[in-house]
């Protein structure tokens, strides 16, 4: 009944030319998604794991079902000869140096969001991509997702009119911190927790807003110019040392700003991205989106008329401003194009090393999103208002 | 830990040395027993509960934990397990890796990750195992029969004899050579509900057992609820099986540790018609919805299984239902037959807990259901 007969472990129906080896470094919890997303690709095996906590390399080959061959250096991970492309999800500070040792060792790069650190990082690796002719791809994966895409659409096609902000937040209400097995180990608790200390990460605004930043920047179309950012560690005092309370306001040359703000203390709001035009707005989420038409404004010939025979009534200011409550338009995607955000990135990346091509969110859009949220971070450190001409060397 | 400040001691007494001594002693006496129950207090662990909806039901999680925050972390880890699951194996949700499944199979062999095409050699292996009983391609005779996002209503022949045409699990072919699924009809679609809650319940028995957690009570929209130990002091969580139809009258109440329990009922969606009940089970068979069952309550050691086996033991019945559960160690099932007016139940290998407990307190201990269970 089997379609074509073959015994598991055998030569796979995809011809060896169009296999393609993933090594991954990095097998938390990000890269383990990501390798179940690529092994859903045909032709795509993971043939190496490297990390520097033992227990990964367990749940890592329970996830590909094989003894895939593990390494606790990256190094030697890159030194392996089957491997034909690199999949980075290591901690934030850690990205440069493995992106470009990887670029250098000939391999195509599937590297985490976000880009970089700090803005020199992300220039380097911009260079390293460049140099070695190979591809790099960014893990953005809502840059994929088929409703941010068909929003997209409509934006620049002008069905919002002008579109003048973006509102965005991402509110959570937990300590955004993982259990340790031995909370007296610090090391562990720093390996473990490293979104939480500013050695290893960029907070908040890189690993919830760099998202909505890379649809801003999309919808702006490219960097912003200045950023003014605010921040604090104000309830969650337990050792971190990245802010649990961000807010960035980011402006846009010609006109428009986005707003960011990422809270640990409510969930009310969730995460949503609400875009502003001057004729409609979009209202995206992590699993939809909802395009509204400006509410009309009235006009009335009658009521236009009767003011000259009968006046108006004067008295008390009454009306108030309130939100439009009525239904929107959900955001349709069409057939063929619904999906996983996640695998599509992960398809886009296997597609454009398979072919050869530039994938969508390549390095100059991570580069747009790294160096935004460098500075944004930068901003929310020394507060007050940074222009972006100051500290990068703006893309041709 | 905290001591409790002898208050008593400084209240003023009208005079006698007696008194002053006896409120003293008293004082000494309360603040030594209130520091005892605080060292205890602190020594031992606090029971906490958290609900969140996922896979279209209410995940409820009871665990024990030093405190707060670790319950915290630990809610956290469980609940982004079920959530990410659900986003693999929802038929609702199109973003999900069964949709994909589901819009290309009949036109392609599609590659899928280890851990869906375990799952879904798992579900055909149990069709194989029931004789059909369970089946997760029944999604189009469930859409026939108004179950899909709906209460049910009696479907057109011609309706039905199409769906029919597209159920069948020997129709899907899974490839594990190239990890692929592949349907042989067109319009065949794969539907997990009756095994994606029991998967996420052993996913996170695994993920809380690894974190430490050593006693709590998974329950997935209390269709299949897994025992992790049992609480303090406890010989195991009670688990009470309602009357078909009356969730406050137990027909039965077991002692669950380390074992998982499944109920199916036709109460959750159902309609009636010339005075029968058309209940969302599906026999696969007839393409009809199972008639003459109200409930079956399946544990086995696993949650998986007891979810996937107490819908195919609905089917069944208890005979044939039997002879399956006898293939799977651990298992035990307990079945309520006829209609509401004139039930009938039977047990099989089943550890209720008041009828052992009656019979001799001793037997308490091995009236746990995953001691109990088995040959």
């Amino acid at each position: 009944m089997s379609v074509s007969i073959s015994r598991p472990g055998e030569t796979r129906a995809v011809p060896p030319s169009d296999q393609i080896n993933l090594g991954v470094i990095g097998v938390g919890s990000r890269g383990k998604e990501v390798m179940r997303m690529m092994l859903r690709i045909p032709g795509v095996r993971v043939q190496g794991l490297c990390d520097v906590y033992e227990p990964r390399f367990a749940e890592g080959r329970k996830i590909t079902n094989e003894e895939t061959p593990i390494y606790r250096d990256y190094r030697q991970l890159l030194d392996a000869r089957d491997l034909d492309a690199i999949v980075i999800a290591t901690p934030l500070s850690l990205h440069a140096d493995h992106v470009i040792a990887s670029l250098e060792s000939g391999r195509h790069v599937y590297g985490e969001k976000t880009m970089a650190l700090t803005v020199q990082e992300c220039d380097r690796i911009v260079e390293a991509v460049k140099r070695a002719g190979k591809r790099y791809q960014i893990g953005l994966q809502y840059h994929y997702a088929p409703w941010y895409r068909e929003a997209l659409q409509r934006i620049r096609a002008g069905k919002l009119g002008r579109v003048m902000q973006v509102y965005s937040y991402w509110h959570r209400n937990n300590s955004w911190r993982r259990s340790v097995s031995d909370p007296k180990d610090l090391k562990l608790e720093r390996l473990i927790n490293w979104r939480l200390y500013r050695a290893y990460s960029g907070g908040l605004l890189a690993e919830l807003g760099s998202h909505h930043i890379d649809f801003a920047n999309q919808v702006f179309g490219g960097i912003p110019e200045s950023v003014i950012g605010t921040g604090g560690i104000d309830y969650w005092k337990d050792g971190r040392e990245v802010p649990d309370n961000v807010q960035a306001v980011y402006r846009y040359p010609g006109g428009g700003t986005h707003f960011f703000s990422a809270v640990t203390t409510s969930r009310l709001d969730g995460s949503q991205l609400r875009v502003y035009g001057t004729t409609g707005s979009v209202v995206l989420t992590q699993i939809d989106g909802i395009f509204y038409e400006e509410p009309a404004t009235e006009q009335s010939a009658a009521l236009a008329e009767t003011v000259l025979e009968h006046g108006v009534i004067t008295g008390a200011s009454y009306q108030a401003e309130l939100p439009y409550r009525g239904l929107g338009h959900p955001i349709e995607v069409p057939e063929g194009k619904e999906g996983n955000a996640n695998y599509a990135c992960c398809a886009s990346f296997i597609e454009s090393v398979r072919q050869n091509k530039r994938p969508e969110a390549d390095e100059r859009v991570a580069w747009a999103e790294g160096v935004a949220v460098a500075l944004g971070n930068k901003a929310i450190d020394q507060g007050g208002r940074l222009l972006f001409a100051e500290h990068v060397k703006m893309p041709a | 830990m905290s001591w409790a400040r002898p208050g008593i001691a400084i209240l003023p007494s009208p005079d006698a040395s007696a008194f002053r001594r006896f409120a003293w002693c008293a004082a000494l006496v309360l603040a030594a027993l209130a520091g005892l129950t605080a060292l205890c207090k602190a020594g031992s662990e606090q029971l906490f509960a958290q609900s969140r909806q996922a896979m279209g039901t209410t995940f409820t999680i009871y665990l024990y934990a030093a405190n707060e925050e670790q319950a915290s972390e630990y809610f956290e880890a469980a609940f982004e397990e079920i959530e990410r699951l659900d986003e693999a194996l929802s038929n609702y949700r199109t973003s999900s890796e069964l949709s994909r499944i589901n819009r290309l199979a009949a036109n392609e062999a599609v590659t899928t990750d280890p851990e869906v095409f375990e799952l879904l050699q798992r579900s055909l292996d149990y069709s194989r195992r029931s004789g059909g009983a369970f089946d997760i391609t029944v999604g189009p005779l469930m859409r026939a029969w108004g179950f899909f996002r709906g209460k049910g209503r009696y479907p057109a022949a011609q309706e039905l004899a199409k769906a029919r045409v597209s159920v069948g699990w020997q129709r899907v072919v899974l490839d594990p050579a190239t990890r692929t699924v592949h349907f042989l009809v067109p319009g065949l679609e794969l539907d997990l509900g009756g095994i994606g809650k029991g998967y996420a319940v052993d996913r996170v028995v695994v993920l809380l057992r690894e974190m430490g957690v050593k006693s709590a009570l998974i329950d997935a929209g209390s269709s299949t609820i897994y025992a992790i130990g049992a609480p303090p002091g406890k010989p195991g969580w009670n688990v009470r099986v309602p009357q078909p139809g009356n969730r406050l009258q137990a027909i039965s109440t077991v002692l669950l540790r380390d074992a998982s329990l499944s109920t199916s009922g036709n109460y959750e969606k159902y309609f009636r018609l010339d005075g029968r009940i058309y209940c969302h089970i599906m026999n696969p068979q007839t393409g009809e919805p199972v008639q003459g069952m109200l409930q079956t309550t399946v544990i086995t050691p696993g949650a998986t299984d007891s979810d996937a086996l107490s819908t195919a033991v609905f089917v069944m019945g208890p005979l044939a239902g039997k002879r399956l559960l006898q293939s799977i160690a651990g298992a035990s099932a307990f079945w309520v037959l006829g209609n509401p007016e004139a039930r009938r139940t039977v047990a099989w290998r089943w550890p209720d807990r008041d009828r052992r407990t009656s019979r001799a307190s001793r037997a308490m201990n091995s009236s746990v259901a995953q001691r109990n269970a088995g040959p």
